[in-house]
């Protein structure tokens, strides 16, 4: 293989890996805190990406603007789906509400199958032309998605530090006590909808001018954030970041040589590690009301 | 069983059996496809039994439906793929489920989903069995010299494959097997701490809703004459639990099949727009959750049975019954 080739490769993986960590990132937030595991994070993600077309090539916004309009109004959908639907059906426990969120996540999909239609929309790059060192070519747009991912996480890594981050953990330990000691939990429900579906869209959003916005990226991407969240383990921050950019690389480097079937050889591989390390590369087995 | 139980058992299965007599062809293929779905709905409320919800539905229907689609253009019988569909279903769960049952209830829904996955890519891409584009003309199943050709014969033998189900889960669920189930199903710790082996009683019943779910997968092959990967994709899996949602968790035999009647013939009768009915369902869906937690017969149980009651007329009419 050659050294551009392998760059290339090396590339593509950590872009999509970015992209996976923030997904999985989202959903391990939700299911760590809320106990909710929640069906319409690649719905949240595709609508970014969507979001990001009629913002920056529609009404002619500069990029960020855009960004900020997938952060700020996927983040206020998912205050909405919470006031709207989550917060009364909660006390009906785990199984219930992922079910609200996989009819939910359908009815996005009929939705924005019905208003955008099967068709890809592409976004202009932000930055055209691409880094050349000696003869490894690689173009700037995808190093700006690795670097925004990148940024995104550091960001959260610092959130979580915050006082309301520290809620959220404590929200996540245990409900009932985290109530005792003063902590309003419903507003810290609402928060972390916010901050999972917003990473969700702002990751669609990031990754819009590389590779334009379709419909099919939403479950795309859903399916690998689940694979993210068996190799890193469920309600482990570091253990997403870690393993989304193991599978992207993976992803791509294998698609390489056994082209498309590359996504069975992944899953074999997951399931062989859960055999050895049920609780992912380095979270724990999470616990289960009634189990 | 109650008396009055056994009479309305008795007018539905007379009512089914009559029904395609009196209705044309659309409504009849209508009720095959709402046939198939109430046996998979059946199978996922016999796991939810032991609290595993199963997402992998879509998988075991497709090692089924495949089976079927394989060996019959290999010129085998029907009857006999469907039954090495099921066996087939049974021994690879064996080895999957070694794996996830162990590690408990979380574990066991993610490895599914990814489970689902992971056969939808496998079907698409193996080329034993055909690509995207999947098996097509696969040929009629037959008893003897009969051709199981028209619509209605397809009713009347999937009809068979239900009461089956439906007897079989019956059964079990009134046998020593079944109250261990249920210990399971209302406290984990409270089972293993009267002595039940959990994995293993767990085990027993995915690998039986595992055969039944394959045998579906089998009939619907018998029907449709064809197998593609988009039959048997995830999304398809989670359109199960639409039947047992409207039925209602709670009620293992009669949830599925009710909810299946309910969720197909409402919208079907309604016209909604094809396009729209998804959107429809969905929204019916979570207002059903939102508003009647334990579904259409949880609510009758609950609320209308004590008002009948509390009725006059009622309380004769059932005395007298």
């Amino acid at each position: 293989m050659s050294v551009s080739l392998f760059f290339q490769l090396l590339v593509n993986g950590l872009m999509a890996g970015g992209m996976y960590t923030l997904v999985a990132s989202g959903l391990t937030l939700t299911l760590g805190v809320m106990k909710i595991f929640n069906f319409a994070q690649g719905n949240f993600y595709m609508l970014g990406a969507f979001l990001t077309f009629a913002v920056s090539v529609s009404l002619g916004l500069p990029y960020p603007v855009a960004l900020l309009a997938a952060l700020v109004s996927i983040a206020l959908l998912g205050v909405l789906f919470y006031w709207g639907i989550i917060h009364w059906t909660m006390y009906q426990g785990f199984f219930s509400t992922m079910l609200i969120t996989v009819f939910f996540s359908t009815i996005i999909s009929q939705v924005s199958l019905l208003t955008f239609a099967e068709q890809e929309k592409a976004i202009p790059a932000v930055v055209p032309g691409s880094l050349v060192i000696g003869e490894v070519s690689i173009s700037w747009g995808k190093l700006l998605v690795i670097a925004c991912a990148i940024v995104i996480m550091i960001v959260l890594y610092y959130f979580m530090k915050t006082k309301i981050g520290t809620a959220m953990n404590a929200a996540a330990e245990n409900r009932d006590v985290s109530r005792l000691q003063g902590i309003n939990t419903t507003r810290i429900f609402w928060v972390t909808m916010a901050v999972g579906c917003g990473l969700s869209g702002i990751g669609g959003a990031v990754i819009a001018p590389v590779m334009g916005a379709n419909l099919a990226m939403g479950s795309n991407v859903f399916m690998r954030a689940l694979l993210v969240l068996m190799v890193g383990g469920m309600g482990s921050m570091s253990g997403a970041l870690i393993a989304g950019f193991l599978v992207g690389i993976v992803e791509s480097f294998a698609f390489q040589f056994i082209g498309s079937l590359n996504m069975i050889a992944i899953l074999g591989c997951v399931g062989i590690l859960c055999f050895f390390r049920p609780g992912g590369l380095l979270g724990q087995p999470l616990p289960v009301p009634g189990e | 069983m109650s008396k009055l139980t056994k009479i309305t058992l008795g007018i539905v299965v007379i009512l089914l059996i009559i029904f395609p007599l009196f209705s044309n062809a659309y409504t009849v293929q209508v009720a095959i496809t709402t046939i198939t779905y109430s046996m998979l709905g059946l199978a996922f409320a016999f796991s939810m039994r032991v609290g595993l919800p199963r997402m992998d539905i879509a998988a075991w229907w497709g090692v089924g439906g495949y089976t079927t689609a394989i060996l019959m253009k290999d010129g085998m019988s029907f009857w006999l793929t469907a039954l090495i569909g099921g066996l087939i279903a049974v021994i690879i769960g064996a080895i999957v489920f070694s794996i996830a049952i162990p590690r408990g209830m979380m574990a066991f829904f993610i490895f599914c989903m990814v489970l689902s996955m992971a056969f939808y890519q496998i079907y698409g891409t193996v080329k034993f069995f055909g690509g995207w584009s999947g098996i097509v003309n696969v040929p009629v199943p037959t008893i003897g010299a009969f051709e199981f050709i028209a619509k209605r014969d397809i009713y009347y033998m999937g009809l068979f494959f239900l009461v089956l189900n439906g007897v079989v889960y019956y059964l079990l669920y009134n046998s020593k097997i079944g109250r261990a189930w249920n210990a399971i199903g209302s406290g984990l710790k409270l089972a293993r701490s009267l002595g039940i082996d959990v994995v293993k009683y767990r085990m027993a019943n995915v690998l039986i809703g595992n055969f039944f779910i394959a045998v579906a997968g089998s009939y619907f092959v018998g029907y449709y004459r064809a197998a593609f990967p988009s039959i048997f994709s995830f999304a398809a899996g989670l359109n199960v639990m639409v039947y047992l949602i409207v039925g209602g968790f709670s009620y293992s035999l009669a949830g599925p099949i009710l909810g299946a009647l309910i969720a197909t013939f409402v919208p079907e009768y309604l016209r909604v727009k094809a396009e729209y009915q998804v959107i429809f369902t969905s929204a019916i869906v979570i207002l059903i959750l939102m508003f009647l937690p334990f579904g259409v017969i949880g609510w009758v149980d609950q609320k209308v049975r004590p008002w009948l009651s509390s009725q006059k007329w009622y309380s004769r009419a059932t005395k007298s019954a």
